[in-house]
Order: structure tokens, then C-alpha cells, then sequence
């Protein structure tokens, strides 16, 4: 008989036992992760860029200035080479091919020169995080700097961090004229859509030359 | 005490429903809308250089001194928080808490832009504010003149693009500003005894002004900018995220539900066949 029994003992056993395992399972996935996208602990920050920083331009006769190439943000260990950004067909904003690099949208003003310059990059892929992943985390003050292509340099500082939705999105406040040398760095932001597969959200950092 | 708890916990639990749906709390409180910009300039030909200091009202320490501004001078723009100030005019070189030859106030708008100049003969000199326009109509520039020349005391203004932006400026005189077709134009000072030209390149979206001024040599022409946008602005926000990092809510409870489900059919399987044995070993021993 003992051959018959045995294997109905461990079938009742390793019921029971994948039972346990299934309800500690559900149970240990039914708290939501916080909704709040963690701040990224022990951030590498990167030494500021060297080199003359050009001062910002006069309102008279302001001189041309050279396209943007490269952006770096000491504190958040942001360094990334510049694409350039067209609209699309839609008229909205391009955004860089690369979740890794930033972009200029070509029809604004270039960093350094008189009027709101625009820079744009992702907070994440469909892995991990993108360029801008730690955008939010800047605050009034903190430095940021741009490489030209001819070698000069523009530094700014931080005036403000807003958290627009993309569906009430303030174009002239972002996008609109300026009368000295602002930059808006833009990323997403706020809540995820899985449906849609975007964020609701944008980011967006506002900067001005410093003198 | 009951009472305002429960207030308490609906408050807490709506604003944190509110940071889940990624809805702005407070509605953005310190929102960029709180600065404007401010410039000053000396656009008297006969008033020496001056010292010229910026004051947030009711505060005895100056946000903005520049020193040493002669004639023609224009400062660049200056973010301000939103609010009252005075503008105050020194000779060079007098100590900041001597009474100041000229003052005036200026109240900062956000989002709003001011240049505030030293205006007329050294005899009437006056500061006065300009606003300035920092928007101009879709695909154009606009374009305003300052006639700040003594020695030519009226000045005809004259755009290649075909007309006068100021057919007679008088000295001390600002014009409206005037809608012109992006492009390089011609602009030409005109006076009785005088005339200045220059080549001004105007971008779709940009705001100048075009100031008149007594050079070594005649009239002389500067070219400011007052603001510059994206010519074409693009539409909406951008689309820079794929939800690599988005915080997920909780999965399908499903694949868990058929794994317990799995497990209490294969223990109800062996706890059938269990106990059909011992029920057989029971009638087998014939107890």
C-alpha cells in the first residue's frame, strides 16, 4: 500500500505548499510602489567645466554667438553632447533619437543670445533612466553650461523648476520671447500612462545667463 | 477631537491622491510668473556719467548698481521679483547714501519688461519708464525709435522695408512701436544737418529699439534688442519619456490567484487520495 500512499502525501504537501507560496506572493504585490519617483540617492557629481565663460550680450549691437554643442549640469552629473531639434509635422517639438543625449531646438534663440533658448531630453527609456533623469531635482541657483561650438562657454543659474500638465502646457511662458539670455531645459514628469505609454507631465527648467 | 482627525486623514489621503495623479498641489505657488526685467540707460547727450542704483521698495540696499554709465549707454536686462521699486541717478562717484541728483518709481510686472533711462537736456533731465514689448505678431519684428539726439533736434526715422518708423522724432521723444517684415534693412536718422545709416538684420520674433544718438561725428544709430523668441514656437509639450522609471501600481492580482488555485487542486487531488486509502486500509484491517 505504501506505494500508493506516498505520492498522495507529497501531492497534498506541495498543494499546500504552493498555496502558501501563492498568497504570500499576492499578498507581498498588493502595496503599490510610492508614486513619488525615488530622488536618486549618491548623485556623481561632475566637476564645473573650465575655461572663460562669456559674459551675457548687451542689449546693444549684441554680438552673434556661435551654436551650442555640448550641456553639462555639475550637480546632477549631467554632461551631453547637443543634437539639433526641428518641429515635426504636427508642430510640435522634435526630441532627441537617443534616450542618453540632449537636443537644441534649432528655431530658438542659441544659448548665450538674447531670448529663450530650448533644450529638451528624456527622463527615461523603457529601461531606465534617460539624460534628464534627475532634472527635477534642481533647485533656484544651481549652475548650468553650455559649450559653443567655437569653444566659448555660457553659464547660467536656476531661477525656477515647474511641473506643467501637457494638457494645460504654458507655451508662451516656455517657449515665448525673453529679453535677456534665458535657457528651458524640458523633460517628462508626474504620472506615467501605461495606456498611452507617455508621461502626463513635462519639467521644465528655468535659467538665465549669469553676468 | 474626532471630527477635525477625520478632516485630517480626507486632507492628507486627497492630497496624496493628488501627488499620485501628478496634479500640481499647491498650483505652483512660486511660479516664474513672479519676475519681470528691468534695463537702464543714459540717453541725455549733455549729463555727465552718472551712478545709477536700483531699489526694491522700503529696502535701503541696493539689487542693482552700476557704475560710471555715460551717455549711450544701455545696461543689459535684469530679472526682478515682481513689485515696487525706485530708480535712482548719482554723480559718479557720490556715496550711495547721498540724496540722489534725480529718482523716480517703477512697479515690475511679472512677465513683463521695463527700460528705465535717464531722458532730456542735463538742464530737464527726467528718468523715464518704458515699457517694452516683448511679443510681436506671427513671422514679424517689431521695431520702435528713441530720438535722443540734442544736436539734431528732430529726426525723421526712415526703414528700407519702405517707410518711416518716425516721421519727426523730436529730442527726448520714444515712438510706438511698428510691425516690420523679418529681413536685413536699411535704417537711416535723418535730420536737416545730419544723417546716420546702418544695416539692421531683423528676425521674425525679435523686438528692438533703435536709439538716435549725437556721435563724434552726427547722428549715430544703435541697434537694441529688446527680446527674442523662437521664431516659430513649437505647439504643446514634448514627449520625452518612455516609463523606464515610472513608479508602477500594483500588478494583475490573476497569476497569483491561479497559482493558489494550482496548489489547492494538487492538495485536493493528494488529500482525496489519501484519504480514499485510508479508508480502504481501514476496511482492509476490518475494523
Amino acid at each position: 500500500m505504501m506505494p500508493i500512499r506516498r505520492p498522495a502525501a507529497i501531492a497534498f504537501a506541495a498543494g499546500l505548499v504552493v498555496i502558501v507560496a501563492g498568497t504570500a506572493g499576492l499578498l507581498l504585490t498588493r502595496h503599490s510602489t510610492p508614486a513619488l519617483r525615488p530622488v536618486a540617492a549618491g548623485v556623481a557629481a561632475l566637476p564645473a567645466p573650465t575655461g572663460p565663460i562669456v559674459a551675457p550680450p548687451q542689449s546693444a549691437q549684441p554680438a552673434q554667438v556661435a551654436s551650442p554643442v555640448s550641456l553639462t549640469i555639475p550637480l546632477i552629473g549631467v554632461k551631453t553632447q547637443l543634437q539639433t531639434l526641428g518641429l515635426a509635422a504636427g508642430g510640435e517639438l522634435q526630441v532627441p533619437a537617443s534616450t542618453s543625449v540632449a537636443g537644441w531646438y534649432t528655431g530658438s534663440p542659441r544659448p548665450g543670445a538674447v531670448g529663450s533658448a530650448i533644450i529638451v531630453g528624456h527622463i527615461d527609456s523603457l529601461t531606465g533612466p534617460g539624460v534628464f533623469y534627475r532634472l527635477p531635482q534642481l533647485r533656484p541657483g544651481d549652475r548650468v553650461y553650455i559649450r559653443r561650438a567655437d569653444g566659448s562657454m555660457v553659464e547660467f543659474r536656476v531661477i525656477s523648476v515647474q511641473t506643467y500638465p501637457k494638457d494645460h502646457f504654458p507655451t508662451q511662458t516656455v517657449y515665448g520671447p525673453t529679453p535677456d539670455a534665458e535657457l528651458r531645459l524640458i523633460t517628462c514628469g508626474g504620472a506615467f500612462d501605461a495606456a498611452t505609454g507617455h508621461y502626463l507631465s513635462n519639467i521644465v527648467v528655468y535659467a538665465t545667463q549669469v553676468s | 477631537m474626532k471630527f477635525p482627525r477625520i478632516t485630517r486623514r480626507i486632507t492628507m489621503l486627497l492630497a496624496a491622491s493628488a501627488l499620485l495623479l501628478g496634479i500640481p498641489v499647491a498650483a505652483t505657488a512660486n511660479a516664474t510668473a513672479g519676475t519681470g526685467w528691468i534695463r537702464l540707460a543714459h540717453l541725455s547727450p549733455n549729463t555727465p556719467a552718472v551712478d545709477v542704483y536700483l531699489y526694491a521698495f522700503g529696502n535701503s540696499t541696493a539689487e542693482i548698481v552700476l557704475h560710471h554709465v555715460a551717455y549711450g549707454t544701455v545696461s543689459p536686462y535684469e530679472i526682478a521679483t515682481a513689485g515696487d521699486y525706485s530708480v535712482a541717478m548719482r554723480a559718479t562717484g557720490a556715496s550711495p547714501s547721498s540724496p540722489p541728483v534725480l529718482s523716480t518709481s517703477v512697479t515690475i510686472q511679472a512677465g513683463h519688461a521695463y527700460t528705465v533711462a535717464g531722458m532730456g537736456p542735463e538742464s530737464g533731465l527726467r528718468l523715464q519708464v518704458l515699457n517694452d514689448e516683448l511679443t510681436t505678431p506671427a513671422g514679424k519684428s517689431l521695431v520702435r525709435v528713441i530720438q535722443a539726439s540734442l544736436k539734431q533736434q528732430v529726426v525723421k526715422f526712415h526703414c528700407s522695408c519702405g517707410g518711416d518708423i518716425a516721421p519727426r522724432a523730436s529730442f527726448a521723444s520714444v515712438s510706438s512701436y511698428v510691425p516690420i517684415p523679418a529681413g536685413t534693412w536699411t535704417m537711416s536718422a535723418i535730420a536737416s544737418g545730419s544723417k546716420a545709416s546702418m544695416p539692421v538684420s531683423l528676425v521674425a520674433g525679435t523686438v528692438h529699439t533703435e536709439v538716435v544718438l549725437d556721435g563724434a561725428n552726427g547722428l549715430e544709430i544703435a541697434n537694441l534688442v529688446d527680446a527674442a523668441g523662437a521664431g516659430r514656437p513649437p505647439a504643446g509639450g514634448v514627449r520625452t519619456g518612455f516609463g523606464g522609471t515610472a513608479p508602477h501600481g500594483p500588478g494583475s492580482p490573476v497569476p497569483w490567484l491561479a497559482v493558489i488555485g494550482a496548489g489547492a487542486l494538487i492538495a485536493l487531488t493528494g488529500g482525496l487520495r489519501l484519504r480514499r486509502h485510508g479508508l480502504r486500509r481501514q476496511l482492509n484491517t476490518g475494523v
